[in-house]
């Protein structure tokens, strides 16, 4: 089985080291601001100083997670769809700014899409299998894929986690490029399978994923059936958009709660987890990930059977 | 259960296909020369000669796109050439890549800095994962698209992850390795770290200085033994190790003794079911820098003893492809497999003091070579090692 | 001679974003690198070339010259003065 024993996320909404996220949570408002803890608790002043928000985030949230659980994790798997564009960005200026044949490399250094995991394993001396996935509205779906079949695998505890950051310069994509009306914003969500429960409420039944331009509907209720489910079972959907509105129970679109960013389907996994505290009859929640045209992520969460 | 490769590409500065690259690694001859783009000219890249758009008309390619992608659709293509499409035939793409198609949005972002009107939809081919999409569409391929960004090791991750689909049956066969383009953020990246060598790079010799960059892209295709009794194909190779493991050491360099590297060579060969004295050829990650070339040196040492086989690195040939090399490398490898060669490491003279190793020297065909191993280091110590086998 | 020390300082916090620090945090003569001192790696001595070429217009080619260089403020000081 695979166990949620833990999940932590930073984002524009109250909900780091939380119970219930729920507790806090409102829909997100323009102008909203990521709600950071204070990075020096978690990472060397040494450290930090180069670190961008997207850095910080992960580092920080995967740190939560391992102070958390008792034993290493056996596998780390990341996901992100556009890397540290804070750095990538710095870089490009510099490029374009110094004449000169000396350039600053940090920016460079940072920008690579998998210094969030290398830091990760770097701040937790980790030498476990170690990967980052990168593969637009799809990113975090795919590193949890990645994750399930490392405890398929045999691995015991498994860190999986996504983040994204938004700057400036993502304002003039919108539109064409980037379609969506929510606010830009920036979040990481760090949470770790394991084959024992643990503290945890949930479990991970299923994960899917479709690069496809076939009928949305179609893939869902074969996701479904294939999981011994139908939408009636279901008591919560969380998805990218609105279109499954009709479907549900109950329905919440997790943009208006994480704002738009592409791996924010991370956080409507916590968004499902935390649900299932209060929610005491509820027992199954999927998660729509149809953030972007022609992708599908699919996640099914089930809540834990209680020792008699 | 094996993973059979039953299909290769690749492109690079040695040879636009794999017969092509047969016929320069048998020549010695490198694809390194002098760059001849504007933010090349200055140094010494393995560089494909083509622009985008004459990529686009000689390959016959139907999207427009970066030339990361470009690269990656060549390559793929060449590899899944007399694969066919089934509906019953689960068939996966993951693609490796540093930098996706930076090489486009460079251009427009600097348009934009200058004040100008930067074309919005060239940033459309930024995403790392645009690329694979854009590859996996010119193949036709849907359902399972990933890419992986671990910079020099994504190919090697990649070609690791497709095994693992293959095995959990998540797939039925997979399009794997890995694609870079050369950018003007990649080679002023590189200069700002200092690693270059402003002269031919030379992997493993005392006087190494650093690296020189390359561009291109190489995949194969992977399928499982039942797959293969309904597609027929002939499988090139098996790949029957792989495994990945983290350093943990610094963000860029490799810890002096090699811990990461020892890890994955120990981890490939548990995977792959051989002991140390099985492998024939090694083809080292051997980038020139200072700090690899030592510390892949003592991995090697640590895992293969006293019986170190011959090894040597390629990147005399393409230069450094960055997330490409473990895709370029996997080809080679199968191409030493079933040519029984060992591929030369061009422009050594002189040993590393440290340890006294000495690489292949010059090619040839005709020794007896049943396994290979290959190595793949990126920044943020991402170690990856890929064995293959003789089928 | 004490003026270029007291700008290094402040150039070193900058360059290297040691936000946390003033320049009267640095000792001239403090090992800037390994753990005794600033606590400094090799992606900093890159920085380090950056600002001798940015602020004073000294080129080092070879980043394994850094090691000498700069080893405190002291040193960095003597190497400026002698070079500009």
């Amino acid at each position: 089985m695979y166990f949620i024993q833990h999940i932590e996320s930073i984002t524009h909404q109250d909900s780091f080291q939380k119970e219930n996220i729920w507790n806090e949570l409102k829909p997100l408002a323009a102008g909203s601001e990521l709600i950071s803890p204070d990075y020096k608790n978690y990472i060397p002043v040494a450290a930090l100083r180069r670190l961008s928000t997207i850095l910080r985030m992960g580092i920080t949230a995967s740190k939560a997670c391992q102070e958390k659980v008792s034993t290493e994790f056996d596998a780390i798997s990341v996901g992100t769809a556009l890397g540290c564009l804070t750095d990538t960005e710095k870089f490009l200026v510099t490029i374009n700014s110094v004449s000169g044949d000396i350039l600053s490399p940090t920016a460079f250094i940072q920008s690579t899409h998998n210094t969030i995991s290398g830091q990760i394993s770097l701040d937790l001396k980790n030498h476990a299998y170690n990967m980052t996935h990168t593969q637009n509205a799809l990113s975090f779906e795919v590193a949890l894929k990645d994750g399930l079949l490392c405890m398929d695998e045999g691995k015991k505890s498994v860190l999986v986690g996504a983040a994204d950051e938004a700057i400036p310069f993502l304002e003039r994509l919108r539109g064409n490029l980037i379609k969506t009306t929510h606010p830009f914003t920036s979040g990481a969500t760090f949470l770790v399978l394991s084959d024992e429960k643990g503290n945890g409420i949930a479990h991970i039944e299923a994960c899917d994923v479709s690069f496809s331009s076939e009928d949305t509907e179609t893939q869902v209720a074969r996701f479904l059936s294939s999981n011994n489910c139908t939408f009636q079972d279901l008591d919560l959907i969380l998805e990218g958009s609105s279109v499954f509105e009709s479907k549900a129970k109950k329905h919440v679109s997790f943009p208006d709660y994480s704002g738009y960013y592409q791996s924010a389907s991370a956080f409507a996994l916590h968004l499902a987890n935390d649900w299932l505290i209060e929610n005491k009859e509820a027992q199954t929640i999927l998660i729509i990930n149809n953030l972007e045209p022609d992708k599908l992520g699919l996640t099914l969460i089930r809540r834990n059977e209680v020792e008699a | 259960m094996n993973i059979y490769v039953t299909g290769y590409g690749v492109i690079s500065s040695i040879g636009e296909n794999v017969e092509e690259t047969l016929l320069a690694l048998r020549s010695e001859k490198t694809g390194i020369k002098q760059g001849e783009k504007t933010y090349t000219e200055r140094f010494k890249v393995g560089e494909i000669r083509w622009t985008n758009d004459e990529l686009v008309q000689r390959f016959a390619l139907t999207q427009d796109a970066s030339r990361t992608a470009l690269l990656g659709m060549i390559a793929a293509k060449e590899a899944f050439q007399g694969h066919t499409l089934d509906p019953e035939i689960r068939t996966g793409l993951i693609s490796g890549t540093s930098v996706g198609g930076m090489d486009v949005s460079e251009i427009a972002y600097k348009g934009f800095l200058a004040g100008e009107t930067d074309d919005l939809d060239l940033y459309r081919n930024h995403p790392s994962g645009t690329t694979s999409e854009q590859i996996a569409k010119e193949l036709g391929i849907d359902g399972y698209v990933n890419t992986i960004s671990t910079a020099c090791s994504s190919a090697a991750n990649s070609i690791m992850l497709g095994a693992r689909m293959l095995l959990s049956g998540q797939l039925d066969r997979v399009v794997v390795g890995g694609t870079d383009g050369l950018s003007q953020f990649t080679i002023s990246g590189f200069r700002s770290l200092m690693i270059f060598d402003d002269e031919w790079c030379r992997p493993f010799d005392e006087t190494r200085k650093g690296l020189n960059l390359g561009e291109g892209a190489g995949f194969l295709v992977l399928e499982t033994e039942e797959t293969m009794k309904r597609t027929e194909k002939k499988p090139l190779a098996i790949l029957s190790g792989w495994s990945n493991a983290s350093d943990a050491y610094h963000q860029t360099a490799s810890s002096p003794e090699g811990l990461g590297a020892t890890f994955s060579m120990k981890g490939a060969l548990a995977v792959a079911g051989l002991v140390p004295d099985d492998i024939d050829y090694i083809n080292a990650h051997g980038t020139a820098t200072p700090n690899n070339d030592l510390s892949e040196s003592h991995g090697i040492k640590t895992v293969f003893g006293s019986s170190i086989p011959p090894f040597s690195s390629t990147k005399g040939y393409t230069g450094h492809t960055l997330a490409a090399s473990g895709g370029i490398e996997a080809v080679f490898g199968i191409l030493a497999l079933n040519n029984g060669a060992l591929l030369p490491n061009l422009n050594f003279k002189q040993a590393i003091e440290e340890t006294g190793l000495v690489p292949v020297k010059n090619y040839s065909e005709g020794n007896t070579i049943k396994h290979i191993l290959s190595n793949s280091f990126g920044f943020g110590g991402n170690n990856s090692t890929i064995i293959l086998s003789k089928v | 001679m004490s003026d270029l020390k007291e700008n290094l300082k402040a150039q070193i916090i900058e360059q290297l974003n040691l936000e946390d620090l003033t320049p009267a945090d640095i000792q001239d003569d403090a090992p800037l690198f390994g753990d005794q001192g600033l606590g400094l790696d090799s992606i900093d001595a890159l920085e380090f070339i950056v600002l001798l070429d940015s602020n004073y217009g000294i080129k080092i080619a070879d980043p394994s010259e850094g090691k000498e260089i700069f080893q405190s403020v002291n040193t960095l000081a003597a190497y400026i003065s002698k070079h500009q």
